[in-house]
């Protein structure tokens, strides 16, 4: 025995708006991040509540690993009940937060309650010498950037913050939360996105969390020389090897094109005309002339697969430009340009807003006929509007479920009132069981598969594997791009805390993650019949072969009994 | 004849296949095979003019092939792997 010592829960009432800290249950120790959210929400949460109202509970946890040094390990789950899907959710960000927690040894900031006053706004102030809400009113209604150079005049250099924008003060279901960068300016570019979890946040009346460490140290583990070792020689291994990664997301766009998964229009085609000039490598050429360049969004990351985009006059525009937001808010709205794309990301991130739910609800919007494919200006002057609170801008920030019903379009690419990312299930079967079976929804981070070759009795179980590999790295605070393996995240685990974590553990902690979740939204109401692919996904085919979306509902939901392990479950990369 | 480790984006070409065996005395030959014995591969690994696309790196034996050595030779017991990145949040 050893390891970490001494951890704490911070728990928040903003009913009174009060914050105290409690020791972290010690049968715990091996849950974090998403896994940690489940067990909490599972616990702590009724599933029946109003997702915006005083029951719910919003979650932040780091992962198992944060704060230690082991490589890009940082990251933090946002959890709670989901007003998107009316589920569990889990969205996670790189950024610094999480490691800054784990060195003052928080496992998570669990949020209760809702103020009086929906009027006023709160700050949690999380420093080495306690917690404390305070009032934060005098930021109410900022944008993600204003907030935190404001927030930089009074906070130390040191602090790293997590806030909501408009999108989720006025609790709107497309809704991030951010998380800032460990770049001296701190840009909040890093979202945990999916689900709609910034509203929650904003339901709750806090608009950000300020995470001072001070001097703290990084996380101590029990065998600290055969740890450091294992981070020595894993990073070694990494940067020896192809490093996949290194010039971003946004390069895979051709290859997606070429795989009929880079949806265009309101995904009736698999493949965009315009990939050329989406095409990531025009970001990477910018740099030369206009600066920028690739980075890492936390300290301690060896991928760098962080992209920071600058305009034609060299000033910072937006980080990070990724393949899901060139797809969504580019190919699939028939918009052309990379640039547009980046003002697109910049004032998602700007707002607090998911950039696939919203480029997903433009593209519904387009599809309907209010506006043309490719009007660049006319999505940008949604997304003010988003942040101004018009009809139009509230109902698009809701989501492409609800503007779909809004205008009653009968395209609404949705899987249990989430959109669907660019993944698309139609040439990825085994992907969009995923799609189906995951407890988040249509998340691709869930369980992404890319093998449109995989044979029909390989689907169910390359979903399932997929599924707990990445419930694993969700919960242990590698990032998905650094593709750790059950084998290295239980071998971290193992050195952490000096004691074996054996194969049959870590499977049996990835799978309790899910049940856990399957568990809540049970209890929620979900049925096998929430599980549907929606209608345009059978009937739109796409590709030279016309695929559509022809999975049996009895073999997707084969995804929800556990199969025998096999080796390749513990040697498969995470991949999101 | 040397085998050829397909990745997994690639594998609607082979039917599946992780692995296939080509015959071709250098990488660019053993590739010009794959393409031909596996319609819509080749584009996925080649552009028109025949440079691998700047997304797909191939290996032999665990070594990486510069992009201009396609004419490395490869004998019969040896095991080209090819690798693209895709995967993207």
């Amino acid at each position: 025995m050893g390891g970490p010592t001494g951890d704490r829960l911070i728990r928040v009432d903003m009913t009174t708006q009060t914050a105290t800290t409690e020791a972290f249950p010690e049968e715990w120790k091996l849950l974090g991040g998403r896994a940690l959210s489940a067990r909490i929400l599972l616990e702590e949460c009724d599933p029946t509540c109003d997702p915006l109202g005083p029951d719910n509970v919003l979650v932040m946890a780091p992962g198992v690993i944060s704060g230690t040094a082991a490589p890009t390990s940082g990251r933090i789950s946002i959890g709670g009940k989901s007003p998107l899907t009316g589920g569990i959710k889990e969205a996670n960000a790189g950024g610094n937060p999480g490691q800054d927690l784990m060195k003052l040894g928080y496992r998570a900031v669990i949020v209760k309650g809702q103020p009086q006053d929906s009027e006023k706004r709160y700050a949690l102030d999380v420093t080495d010498s306690g917690v404390e809400v305070v009032d934060a009113s005098a930021h109410k209604g900022k944008w993600n950037y204003a907030l935190i150079d404001d927030l930089a005049k009074t906070y130390s250099q040191t602090t790293s913050f997590i806030s909501i924008g408009p999108a989720g003060e006025m609790m709107l279901t497309g809704a991030s939360v951010a998380c800032t960068d460990q770049e001296k300016e701190r840009h909040p570019a890093r979202h945990a996105a999916r689900g709609g979890l910034g509203a929650v946040m904003g339901s709750k009346g806090l608009k950000y969390v300020a995470i001072d460490p001070g001097k703290a140290r990084v996380r101590q583990p029990a065998e600290r020389k055969e740890f450091a070792q294992l981070c020595k020689k894993y990073t070694k291994d990494y940067l020896a090897g192809p490093q996949m990664f290194k010039t971003g997301t946004s390069t895979v766009v051709p290859v997606a094109n070429m795989l009929n998964t880079f949806p265009y229009k309101n995904r009736v085609e698999g493949q965009s005309p315009d990939a050329e000039t989406l095409d990531g490598k025009n970001i990477i050429a910018s740099f030369e002339e206009r600066g920028g360049g690739m980075h890492n969004c936390m300290t301690g990351c060896v991928v760098s697969c962080s992209n920071v985009v600058h305009d034609k006059e060299g000033n910072y525009k937006t980080s990070a430009l990724e393949f899901e937001t060139i797809t969504m808010l580019g190919s699939n709205c028939g918009i052309a340009s990379w640039e547009d794309v980046a003002d697109l990301d910049r004032l998602c991130d700007e707002v607090g807003l998911d950039t696939i739910e919203t480029g997903a609800a433009i593209a519904v919007y387009m599809d309907s006929g209010e506006m043309e494919f490719g009007d660049a200006e006319g999505a940008k002057r949604i997304l003010h509007e988003i942040a101004e609170g018009t009809e139009l801008g509230k109902t698009i920030g809701n989501g492409a479920a609800a503007i779909g019903r809004k205008r009653k379009h009968h395209r609404v690419p949705v899987v249990k009132g989430q959109a669907i990312p660019a993944w698309d299930p139609r040439p990825l079967k085994a992907t969009g069981i995923t799609y189906l079976t995951s407890p988040m929804g249509a998340d691709h981070t869930a369980g992404l598969i890319v093998n449109p070759g995989l044979p029909q009795d390989e689907w169910v179980r390359a979903s399932q594997e997929s599924q707990l590999v990445n419930a694993a790295c969700d919960s242990s605070g590698f990032c998905q791009f650094l593709q750790p393996t059950l084998d290295d995240i239980r071998t971290f685990y193992g050195l952490l805390y000096g004691e074996e974590v054996t194969r049959e553990t870590i499977a049996d902690l990835a799978w309790q993650c899910l049940a856990d979740e399957w568990e809540f939204n049970r209890r929620a109401g979900f049925t096998e019949k929430d599980d549907v692919m929606p209608e345009c996904m059978m009937k739109d085919p796409i590709g030279p072969a016309k695929v559509v979306w022809d999975v049996p509902k009895e073999l997707a939901a084969q995804a929800y009994i556990r199969l025998e392990a096999r080796e390749e479950l513990f040697t498969a990369k995470a991949t999101g | 004849m040397p085998q050829v480790k397909i990745p997994p984006p690639y594998r609607g070409p082979t039917g599946g296949r992780a692995t296939v065996h080509v015959d071709g005395p250098t990488v660019g030959d053993c590739l010009a095979a794959l393409a031909e014995s596996h319609p819509g591969l080749g584009e996925l690994l080649q552009e028109p003019g025949g440079a691998l696309h700047r997304f797909v790196t191939v290996f032999v034996n665990g070594d990486e092939v510069e992009r201009s050595a396609l004419d490395t030779r490869v004998g019969a017991s040896d095991e080209l792997e090819i690798l693209t990145a895709l995967a993207g949040g």
